[in-house]
């Protein structure tokens, strides 16, 4: 009997071996892919229970505000809970008017620098510069942002702000006089600056990818290198492009640095020099008064969802396109 | 005008400390298919590309001695290298038409930028007759708007030939055109040739002596970056002068 029940759980556990591709059928178990798969199910399960506990904590904010929550730009942090309200809209303008900021600034230099290592720089400092600018795009964010607090944001708002502010103040954008400085242009400015090692790793790489026949190519019927280059950049367009999600990607998730130079204010405007708030920041900073006030919590869950959902849907569409364009890279 | 399409004097090339042409003293006739020929690694491509100073592309490339492109060196320091290839058209080993751009672009590129044609109907007109000219335009007419991808190998080859003959080059540079194509389309490329020597003169790098024999008027022998033999292709392979080259073109010399 005993026999029989080892048997049958023995039977039993080698479908189970077989059906998750630990054991083909006859061979022996795979024993290095049964100790590493449980990384993979538990990244997995990670995954999957991160966005079941946001759902679930965000749940009280929905049925209390509807979805509206992240459209209305309100913040009523009030001692009586029936007077809470909240509303995220300003704070999703911030992280995405920011980030496009961000992007501006940052495909510019990304494609600059990236031509410049590739065609230009001499061998001898060539991996020099492609070392610092890794090293700068895994840098701790604190650090760029006591640097923004203390140095950018000071001269950008006597040197760029205030010149433009006064000359230029006719144009909406920049009619918001810039008191402190601590705005959506200085966090936009800074994320740039931020991601731009980022950004440039990946425009690099594929701009070295470019295969040298097509360079040959485009000499060979008689271009500048000015006009060689705009044609590899060209070629290259797809993965620009996948490099700008990615690099938005980033910038919408940045916190620390954001959070020390946009002025954390609930301001929903296009006015550059305006103060605001990103998804992000407003989580750091409204952390602390969740514990005081009883419908603020969920709300701050569903920030946090929102994020998730932003840099999930970016993230995975910059690498699908950075995928599909490396793989047809070939003559 | 010269009677030499392209002229080299003592031409010496080296990468580094490696000198892959020692000394090559060459003349090619106009209006003739001039085939390069010689085992793989022997300087062929490096030499072909001192022609158009491609060779300049790779910063470790030194080149001496003279290249005379109708009797004028294409290497004096008054000479623009980008003048110099929109006269020297090249097709290369692998078809190399740019992939982003539609077929019509591909071909109207080199126009384009260096303003060649003046309004839009010429430029329609030269791309037209440069398609018509790499036999291709009866294949890609109604679909001058498509990407390269869908062409064949030897389609696309001869995309990359009208390319290079928009620009109306006066000497054309093929570097193996055929290595990388299926024999439909090299029988193709090599009925080309004939028609484009009427008004181009064509150097062809080949590795294969059975090509040369059949395409070309003249034939130089490259060994090891020294030109061992030219002539005519008939005495070439018919009664070669050096034992060397006798050994190549049969075969016994890899």
């Amino acid at each position: 009997m005993a026999q029989k029940i080892s048997e049958k759980v023995s039977e039993i556990l080698g479908k189970i071996k077989t059906c998750m591709g630990f054991q083909k059928k006859g061979n022996k178990v795979d024993s290095f892919k049964l100790i590493t798969s449980p990384a993979v199910l538990f990244v997995l399960a990670l995954f999957a229970g991160m966005l079941i506990v946001y759902f679930y904590n965000a749940m009280p904010a929905f049925n209390r505000e509807g979805l509206s929550v992240y459209l209305k730009d309100v913040w009523r942090a009030v001692e009586n809970p029936s007077e809470e309200y909240y509303g995220l809209a300003s704070a999703i303008w911030g992280s995405i008017y920011t980030s496009m900021i961000a992007i501006l600034v940052a495909l510019p230099l990304s494609i600059a620098y990236s031509i410049f290592v590739v065609d230009y720089a001499p061998k001898r400092i060539k991996n020099t510069l492609i070392i610092t600018s890794d090293v700068m795009a895994g840098l701790p964010t604190i650090i760029y942002g006591i640097w923004g607090a203390f140095v950018l944001v000071p001269f950008l708002k006597d040197y760029v702000m205030t010149p433009l502010h006064r000359y230029l103040s006719f144009i909406p954008i920049f009619s918001y006089p810039p008191i402190t400085g601590f705005s959506y242009f200085s966090a936009g400015i800074l994320l740039g600056i931020m991601v731009t090692p980022f950004a440039s790793a990946i425009i690099r790489e594929a701009y070295q990818m470019t295969p040298f026949a097509y360079r040959e190519a485009a000499f060979s019927v008689g271009m500048t290198r000015y006009e060689a280059t705009k044609v590899m950049l060209g070629y290259i367009k797809p993965a620009m492009f996948s490099g700008v999600i990615l690099a938005f990607g980033r910038a919408i998730g940045e916190t620390v640095a954001v959070s020390l130079v946009i002025g954390n204010t609930f301001n929903l405007s296009a006015n550059l020099f305006a103060p605001g708030y990103t998804i992000s920041s407003l989580i750091a900073n409204q952390f602390g008064n969740a514990f005081i006030y009883s419908h603020m919590l969920p709300v701050l869950y569903a920030a946090g969802l929102a994020l998730f959902f932003i840099g999930l849907l970016v993230n995975s569409a910059g690498l699908y396109l950075l995928r599909r364009w490396e793989k047809n890279v070939s003559i | 005008m010269n009677e030499y399409a392209i002229e080299t004097k003592n031409l010496k090339i080296s990468y580094g400390d490696n000198e892959v042409i020692k000394g090559v003293d060459l003349k090619v006739l106009k209006n003739v298919v001039f085939a390069l020929m010689g085992p793989s690694g022997c300087g062929k491509s490096t030499m072909l590309r001192a022609f158009n100073r491609l060779l300049e592309l790779n910063k470790d490339a030194v080149v001496e001695g003279e290249v005379l492109l109708f009797g004028e060196n294409i290497y004096s320091p008054d000479i623009d290298p980008i003048e110099v290839r929109r006269d020297v058209g090249m097709v290369f080993q692998y078809p190399n038409p740019f992939p982003h751009l539609t077929i019509y672009d591909n071909v109207a590129i080199g126009l384009k930028l260096n303003k060649l044609a003046k309004n839009k109907r010429e430029l329609d007109e030269r791309v037209r007759w440069a398609l018509e000219k790499a036999a291709l335009w009866d294949e890609v007419k109604d679909r001058m708007g498509d990407y390269p991808s869908d062409l064949s190998g030897g389609q696309k080859q001869r995309l990359v030939v009208a390319r290079a003959l928009a620009m109306k080059p006066k000497v054309l540079l093929m570097d193996e055109p055929t290595a990388n194509i299926d024999p439909v389309g090299t029988k193709k490329i090599e009925e080309l040739l004939f028609e484009l020597k009427e008004d181009y003169t064509i150097i062809l790098v080949t590795h294969s002596p059975a090509q040369a024999a059949r395409v070309s008027d003249c034939v130089g022998f490259l060994y090891l970056g020294e030109l061992i033999e030219v002539g005519s292709t008939k005495d070439i392979f018919e009664k070669p002068k050096n034992e060397l080259t006798e050994q190549y073109v049969t075969g016994e010399l890899v």
